[in-house]
């Protein structure tokens, strides 16, 4: 059996099991709105109580005017009991994931879906459970602290109606259909995949670009200039600009993000998951969605660039200069992937367009391209209006 | 019945590489022997049985040396192809072909497995037929008669490869009228294309416009049908003309596709002067509303052009047989543009540039061990993508 089958079955197996257990309070509601459990896990997604601080929801890192991601240029969101503790990556953004599927690899190989920035969650349910319990996030003592707050909450009357009485007197059953309910309404709330950005207005034919964004759409599709769409695809009528793959960029360290104060700590992506016993893997992280993009104050898994511009002339130059991007020993040479122990350098994607230079030749996009690249990633951004 | 197929043999052996397999040294020994080849044909027609199964087939195997690069050489089973027509009376019967691409087809391979005919006739008078189910577009000389036996070269001609799809076939309602007089028409409605096929990404595009986006009446999108027609006459011995055309619209009702209405035409002649056998043929096609679907994809590599278009000639000579055994060297020069032009985009500096044509010299011979069995060897030069020039050696059967 391949393991796609395996994780599709896994999958399907797991989804079976939730729904069982939580009832059909899945279920489209009437006239077409929220289900009862999409509709509780929109209470869930924005309840503050459900955070050791009495402070912090979900909504409160994955900001829906910003994408459903953070909406501010720190390098990873504080969290704790305290909100004085900070996390070790960016807040990814939750929108547009709908499609993704379970983390496993393709005919060639490829790691692929998976959720969070290394794919270690095989659902949207599976992601929702993990940021309550995360000491730098919501840290919640248990599932039982988390429990016993949802039976306080306001709605933990709709709660008990939607998956029986005695639902909270079982905490493992409690806290799966509160995920569960979580993911409904990220798979049912239109808010989620809204497609309503200036690009989406454009493939229907009612909008035209700017020459800007239109040459910044060529650059990005362009496999010899900007070869954007090599994992981020633009194509068919409703593009999510990811292909749910993994890549190591080098981006460079952040000396901003308190993790890396600790010389020895290397954040290693898919390498931090004990279970991939893949080194040649070491280093990559998830392909983010490129709609909204332009919302984000802080770029890549470490909040690294806090300029999209900065961040696109970062893929075309950092081979090409990167003196500009990374620290310089004491003998003059320059620290490229300083990210990542030198024994993983090897995994950092030197092969594809823009990478494939080498100091002293020409970025393959100037800083004008790049102006238009950035022109067009704006027009990804949605809530677009004439 | 007589009536009907009388047409269609003439055809069949015009079509007929090495028919003149005995040159016959004045133009009245030749009609006097096709006269006699047509007669006897006619009696074993007229003999069949009104109902029953015939089993057929045909088959290939190539090897390819390329000159400029042997690592790219290749021998390959190409197609394997058996055909089963059932005859339910002597008005109706069934046609159909099941092939097998390159030997091996699953997951792990690219081979095919495909069904390229399944329709049924129906005879509704001596001169008109109906044909419904999946059948060859007629376009071109080739498509319709594509075993290896009836053409020149180890692979069939560029421009009825990349401009024409061969083989295409399409699924829908043909009328097919065989004339005395050597006319013979055929139209009909049947699906087309579909344009959200297209991968801008990918080359396919580049090496056959309509290859890339033709069903084959796999889950066929239906929405929007196409409409053909093809005539052919051959009312001299020895001579064809003919011309084809298809349209249809590529959108398939599909929300932010515009129309893409695609027309391919073709017009084409063979002649075969005693021992000679010489074609030529034309064909060109065009997409109308590319620049909107274009727009969405600038900068890929593979745009939908808005013309493409070929043309070749060929020559060939039956210089000599004994038996069952005949030889017939022959020359080929096609043009070949998959992408002659491009409808503008906004701003203009997007706009693709057109690609040159590709010029391809073909020169080789073909030797037949009797009719159903041939072999043979050509050498193809291509004027830019030199990388392609190639020695080809292959293997061919039909019956």
């Amino acid at each position: 059996m391949s393991a796609r089958i395996r994780n599709v079955r896994l999958l399907a197996g797991a989804g079976l099991a939730l729904g069982l257990a939580c009832g059909s309070a899945g279920s489209p509601g009437p006239g077409g709105g929220l289900s009862p459990a999409a509709s509780l896990g929109e209470q869930i997604f924005k309840d503050t109580s459900l955070s050791a601080s009495g402070l912090q929801s979900c909504a409160t890192c994955h900001v829906a005017e910003a994408g459903h991601g953070s909406d501010n240029d720190l390098p990873a969101q504080l969290g704790g009991a305290a909100l004085n503790l900070q996390g070790t990556r960016q807040s990814p953004t939750i929108r547009y994931l709908a499609t993704n599927t379970g983390f496993h690899y393709d005919a060639e190989g490829t790691p692929t879906g998976g959720f969070f920035w290394d794919g270690r969650a095989e659902t949207l349910a599976d992601q929702a459970a993990g940021p309550f319990l995360n000491p730098l996030e919501m840290a919640m003592p248990s599932k039982a602290a988390v429990v016993a707050k949802l039976a306080a909450a306001p709605y933990a009357a709709a709660f008990r109606a939607a998956f029986g009485d005695a639902i909270f007197t079982d905490v493992e059953q409690a806290y799966r259909c509160m995920t569960l309910a979580l993911q409904h309404y990220q798979r049912e709330d239109r808010d989620f995949q809204p497609f309503s950005s200036k690009f989406d207005a454009f493939l229907r034919g009612g909008v035209r670009l700017t020459d800007a964004e239109a040459r910044g759409m060529a650059l990005f599709n362009d496999p010899q200039k900007g070869n954007c769409a090599s994992c981020h695809p633009s194509s068919g009528p409703r593009p999510l600009f990811t292909d749910f793959t993994y890549d190591a960029l080098g981006v460079p360290r952040n000396p901003a993000l308190s993790a890396n104060a600790d010389p020895a700590y290397f954040d290693l992506g898919l390498g931090a998951r004990p279970e991939i016993a893949r080194p040649d893997l070491y280093g990559a992280f998830k392909v983010p969605t490129l709609r909204n993009v332009a919302l984000r104050k802080a770029l890549f898994h470490n909040g690294r660039f806090t300029s999209l511009t900065d961040a696109v002339t970062f893929y075309v130059q950092r081979d090409t200069h990167p003196e500009k991007w990374y620290p310089t020993a004491p003998d003059g040479t320059v620290m490229k992937f300083d990210d990542l122990p030198a024994k993983y350098h090897g995994n950092v994607n030197v092969k594809e367009v823009p990478y494939n230079r080498l100091p002293g030749q020409a970025p393959a996009l100037t800083d004008a391209e790049v102006d238009d690249v950035v022109a067009f990633l704006k027009t990804l951004t949605d809530g677009y209006t004439r | 019945m007589k009536a009907l197929h009388l047409p269609l043999l003439t055809a069949c052996l015009a079509l007929s590489p090495l028919r003149a397999q005995t040159p016959p040294e004045d133009l009245a020994k030749r009609v006097d022997a096709l006269s006699r080849e047509l007669e006897r044909v006619k009696g074993e027609l007229e003999a069949r049985p009104a109902s029953g199964t015939v089993l057929g087939g045909y088959g290939e195997i190539q090897f390819s040396h390329f000159t400029k690069d042997g690592a790219k050489d290749t021998a390959d089973l190409r197609r394997f192809v058996l055909a089963l027509t059932h005859r339910f009376d002597d008005r109706t019967e069934l046609v159909t072909e099941l092939e097998v691409e390159h030997a091996v087809s699953s997951s792990d391979d690219k081979g095919e497995v495909e069904i390229e005919q399944a329709y049924i006739q129906h005879r509704l008078s001596p001169t008109w037929s109906l044909r419904g189910g999946l059948f060859l577009v007629p376009a071109g000389l080739l498509n319709e008669h594509h075993e290896p036996t009836a053409y020149y070269g180890v692979e069939r001609n560029a421009v009825e490869t990349a401009i024409i799809p061969s083989t295409w076939r399409e699924g829908g309602l043909q009328v097919v009228g065989a004339f005395d007089n050597g006319i013979l028409l055929q139209a009909g409605v049947s699906t087309g294309f579909d344009f959200s096929k297209w991968d801008a990404a990918s080359t396919e595009g580049a090496e056959s416009p309509l290859g890339a986006v033709h069903q084959e009446l796999s889950g066929a999108k239906s929405h929007d049908l196409a409409a053909f027609a093809a005539l052919n006459w051959r009312g001299l011995p020895g001579l064809l003309l003919g011309g084809s055309w298809f349209h249809a619209k590529g959108a398939q009702g599909q929300p932010a596709m515009p129309p893409m209405a695609a027309t391919l035409w073709d017009v084409h002649a063979r002649w075969t002067p005693g021992p000679f056998d010489l074609s030529a043929l034309y064909a060109r096609g065009t997409v109308a509303d590319t620049a909107a679907f274009n727009q969405t994809r600038v900068g890929s590599p593979t745009l939908v052009p808005s013309r493409f278009e070929g043309w070749y000639g060929q020559a060939a000579w039956h210089l000599w047989s004994s038996g069952s055994y005949a030889l017939a060297p022959f020359v080929r020069y096609e043009s070949v543009n998959t992408a002659a032009a491009f409808e503008p985009l906004a701003p203009a500096s997007l706009t693709p540039e057109a690609a040159p044509a590709e010029r391809i010299w073909t020169a080789g011979l073909t030797f037949n061990l009797n009719p159903h069995v041939v072999l043979k060897a050509d050498l193809r030069r291509f004027r830019n993508d030199t990388a392609q020039n190639r020695v080809n050696l292959g293997l061919g059967w039909a019956f």
